[in-house]
């Protein structure tokens, strides 16, 4: 990669023509050959909506102090100054690690405060806000936008880089003193901040302390009744259109009354980073159709695209080719993934299901999508697919014909590779997708074990698998605490010679076919040694 | 309610699956096509809620046709009759109407709107229901059923001021609730998944964990508990009795206790005195924990102890939703009106008093029919359409207010300017 300064005449020019209106695009075009005067837009648009100025000048330094002037940005307008390729790289890279960190606290069921621990020191680090430099603040604005770039090109890098930056914006937030969080709200100067009036409280006090005394308890730490009480009293309530809040509707954190919800002043950041969110999402689409007019050569884009496969690397599915040359072709076939070489391996979500479908000779749809992507992805082929699930769905002892089999389920198998219907072929569950899925009733086997089965039923299973009782009751506090994919990555480590290793973002499984691969490796890896 | 009423089982689940000619006479002479069209319309004028809305057809052979789109009622007519489906359902509306759907981009086709839907279905009341099992029900189950519909109308119409909303019998053992008010058209998935979450207190059907909801409950979950009290005895205890089963009581009554020296009591006393009624069990509770149990903290026991309780009513009452069926905007469900497949019932609207034996059956119908002159008004389906007719009136109505009330706005605002 070369290093040299350079002025970067034409990503300016890029940034502006993504993040812009197509009028301006319009006039881009017509000045295209006097590009190398990048002036042109200095000069043309001075005093406009543009951020610009000439580094490190006088006029840049005001410029973002305004827009940090409560700490916190939106990101409204594109930066338009100049920066060296070095600088686009790291702090894009920066930025990049802040977001990784998050979503794998997200991925490990960190609670808010938990998160905001771990991230902290990296935020100081990498990204730091809430300081009186220059060059900070930059970084911030800039690392921003070139992500945009980076995450704009597809719906699942769109939703990733959306939920990472909501929730980097909400812990900011969140770490503001309320002086600036109330500047900060006033700066947005958003319309439906309402509050109702001391009366309307009062009528509807004994509905409002119900609800929000809960989330005094585990949000804000007020073990105490009287302190709920008194908080109660000094706080104020928001009353507006239910479909505003609807994050906070499903779990019931909001009083709801004839379409209004009742938000509490303290919930009104999720107001805030629902309006963020949508702003960004709507900025990501315009920078996505925006960018084929990016008219870059090679030294921007090589960028952007290894940045953003970087970003999945926690994601199984990005590189579940490499699996694939790893696992030799049609090594899994429909017989010898019941050989215990083959299912030892399987995380106990999979064993769940393998045997409800040896117990019924069926599965119910929610289980037959789960285990039939896991096998998918831990390599078992569409033609042995079908074969494997004709064999269990018709083997004796149930009572399907062949015939049923292949009019009622064939085309569900075949669906799911991609060969049926619209023809997507879908991406292998990971455990964020099962364990959003409804869950099991009765006589079903998908879902997360971790988070389905009783106390009792768990020991149990985990004592067979030979777990100590500490290593079990270590898992169960996991299970406890709603950690449901570190529960599964203990039961990995205990059962996979691994001990008194800390859960971090590298030993971390967040995807059953992850664990599947990790244990087939070390078996691999085992047997090898033991030759 | 007497015996009689109640009907027993077999009689309930005496199926009469109509032939295709049954079929074919009942989309010929009797289905309210022009009914259901102005409904899923909100005007009698064609529009686009109805002219870009999805209808799929399901046929005897399980072949399923999606996509289908009308311009009129004669055109939903005609094409009906002409397919002669087993049933068919409902949809969302599009940006374009869906019979264009091979000529267009499938990107293009975006679902815009739908009423929200609610399904409920008797299987998963199957844990504490025993007067049934399977397919099958009667008078005492449908008990279930009817409660989840008063919990139900409460919520839609006092925490999200929903006001048309119809009640739909889906043929055998459930019911289907469809809000078409225009703000409930509206919503998107994420709102809808989100109130299908404010809905589903109890997510996790298979009961052997406590339910352990937050205190204190959040005013929907304590009114609702409220609603379903009066009634917890005489189904739970009496009727259904689900625990007099004794390895059923141990497998979803007592996990539902905080205090594993209170369960472990009350399970060597049911071992000792093996097959007490669930009334007497629910006793026991009470009765082993005043008199086993050295308790130290004795207030905050019994309180706990009270909340357990509260937290079993709900979860063995409080309505149990599908989840999948209300999250979409484009999730499909059967229209009212159509006959159930196995049991040849007609999917009547129905409030809280239905019972499934009151269901008009397309064999019936027939009979009727041929008996007073083909006249419709005469048979027992009419009261149905009536209560529809009328649904759809307070709909269209509410409909033109709200048209009028825009555009008074809009003119309004050009006054302003």
């Amino acid at each position: 990669m070369c290093r040299i300064i350079s002025t970067l005449g034409e990503l300016h020019q890029s940034l502006n023509l993504i993040n812009h209106s197509s009028r301006q695009i319009k006039m881009f075009r017509q000045n295209k050959k006097r590009i190398s005067s990048r002036r042109h837009f200095s000069d043309d648009n001075s005093g406009s909506q543009f951020i610009m100025g000439q580094p490190g000048s006088e006029a840049e330094r005001r410029l973002y102090d305004k827009i940090y002037e409560s700490k916190l940005s939106f990101y409204e307008l594109p930066p338009q100054g100049e920066i060296t390729l070095d600088q686009f790289e790291i702090w894009a890279i920066d930025r990049l690690k802040v977001l990784l960190e998050l979503e794998s606290c997200v991925a490990r069921n960190k609670t808010a405060k938990e998160t905001e621990t771990i991230v902290k020191p990296l935020l100081q680090k990498l990204l730091p806000f809430n300081t009186d430099s220059l060059e900070d603040k930059k970084k911030d604005y800039y690392s921003h936008f070139i992500l945009r770039l980076c995450f704009c090109r597809t719906k699942d890098l769109r939703d990733k880089f959306l939920r990472a930056e909501t929730l980097l914006f909400k812990l900011r937030f969140n770490m503001l003193t309320s002086q600036y969080q109330a500047k900060f709200v006033q700066s947005l100067d958003l319309p439906m901040l309402q509050f109702i009036s001391e009366d309307e409280k009062m009528e509807l006090s004994q509905e409002l302390y119900q609800t929000i005394s809960p989330q005094l308890q585990f949000q804000l730490n007020l073990t105490d009744e009287m302190q709920r009480r008194q908080y109660f009293q000094n706080e104020r309530f928001i009353k507006l259109p239910f479909e505003s809040v609807i994050d906070l509707v499903g779990s019931r954190q909001v009083f709801l009354k004839k379409g209004f919800a009742y938000l509490p002043q303290f919930q009104q950041l999720n107001l805030l980073s629902r309006e963020f969110a949508q702003r960004l999402e709507e900025e990501l689409l315009r920078t996505f159709q925006h960018l084929p007019h990016l008219n870059e050569d090679d030294r921007l884009i090589p960028i952007l695209t290894h940045l953003s496969t970087g970003y999945t690397i926690s994601d199984y599915q990005q590189y579940s080719h490499e699996f694939g040359s790893d696992a030799q072709e049609g090594e899994i076939n429909s017989q010898n993934v019941y050989s215990k070489e083959i299912s030892s391996n399987f995380p106990l979500c999979a064993k769940n299901l393998f045997s409800g479908l040896q117990q019924h000779h069926h599965l119910r749809y929610n289980g037959r999508q789960q285990l039939s992507f896991f096998l998918k992805g831990i390599g078992l082929n569409a033609d042995d697919a079908l074969k494997f699930w004709s064999e269990a769905f018709t083997a004796r002892g149930g009572n399907m014909t062949q015939d049923k089999f292949n009019k009622e389920y064939r085309y569900n198998f075949r669906h799911n590779y991609g060969l049926e219907g619209s023809r997507i072929s879908y991406r292998v569950w990971d455990c964020r997708t099962i364990l959003s899925k409804p869950r099991p009733a009765r006589g079903e086997f998908h879902g997360c074990p971790y988070r389905d089965w009783n106390v009792d039923k768990l020991t149990s299973e985990l004592s067979s698998m030979k777990l100590t009782s500490t290593q079990v009751s270590s898992v169960l506090e996991s299970c406890q605490k709603n950690e449901f994919t570190i529960a599964c990555t203990k039961v990995f480590e205990s059962t996979h010679g691994q001990t008194g290793m800390e859960v971090d973002d590298q030993t971390h499984i967040a995807h059953p076919n992850l664990y599947f691969e990790r244990s087939r490796q070390w078996q691999k890896k085992h047997s090898n040694e033991t030759e | 309610m007497t015996e009689e009423e109640n009907g027993s089982p077999n009689e309930a689940a005496k199926p009469q699956p109509p032939s295709s000619s049954d079929m074919q006479y009942y989309y010929q002479f009797i289905y309210p096509f022009k009914q259901i069209f102005n409904w899923l319309n909100h005007s009698p004028k064609p529009g686009k809620d109805m002219i870009n809305r999805e209808l799929a057809m399901a046929f005897r052979s399980g072949a399923y046709k999606r996509y289908n789109s009308y311009r009129s009622v004669q055109e939903f007519k005609s094409q009906v009759v002409k397919a002669n489906p087993d049933r068919f359902e409902i949809g969302a509306i599009y940006n374009k109407p869906p019979q264009e759907r091979d000529s267009l981009l499938k990107s293009e086709m975006i679902p815009l709107e739908k009423e929200l839907v609610f399904d409920i279905d008797m299987d998963d009341y199957d844990t504490f229901r025993t007067c049934c099992s399977g397919a099958q029900v009667c008078g005492k189950c449908w008990k279930f059923i009817s409660l989840a519909m008063t919990i139900m109308n409460t919520a839609l119409i006092e925490d999200f001021g929903f006001e048309n909303f119809l009640w739909v019998f889906s043929g055998r053992r459930g019911a289907h609730c469809w809000v078409s008010d225009k703000r409930a058209r509206a919503l998107n998935n994420l709102q809808r998944s989100n109130i299908i979450d404010y809905m589903n207190v109890v997510k996790d059907r298979t009961a052997n964990k406590r339910l352990a909801l937050l205190r204190p409950y959040h005013p929907h979950i304590a009114r609702s508990l409220e609603q379903l009290k009066p009634h917890f005895t005489a189904i739970i205890l009496e009727e259904q009795d689900p625990w007099r089963d004794d390895a059923h009581a141990m497998q979803t009554l007592l996990p539902g206790l905080h205090d594993r020296n209170l369960i472990e009591a009350l399970s060597r006393y049911w071992k000792a005195h093996p097959g007490r009624s669930s009334k007497e069990k629910w006793s026991d509770i009470d009765a082993i924990a005043a008199k086993e149990l050295k308790i130290s903290r004795k207030q905050e026991f019994i309180n706990r102890l009270r909340e357990c309780k509260e937290d079993l009513v709900i979860s063995t009452l409080y309505p149990k939703l599908d989840v999948e069926v209300t999250k979409q905007t484009h999730h499909l469900l059967k229209a009212p009106f159509c006959i159930h497949p196995g049991t040849g019932n007609v999917c009547v609207p129905i409030d809280e008093n239905f019972v499934p034996s009151k269901a008009p059956r397309l064999i019936d119908l027939q009979s009727e029919m041929e008996l007073r002159n083909h006249d419709i008004s005469k048979t027992s389906l009419q009261p149905f359409l009536d209560a529809f007719q009328r649904q759809i009136n307070k709909l269209v109505k509410e409909e033109l207010s709200n048209v009028k009330r825009d555009r008074e706005e809009d003119d309004g605002q050009i006054v302003d300017f």
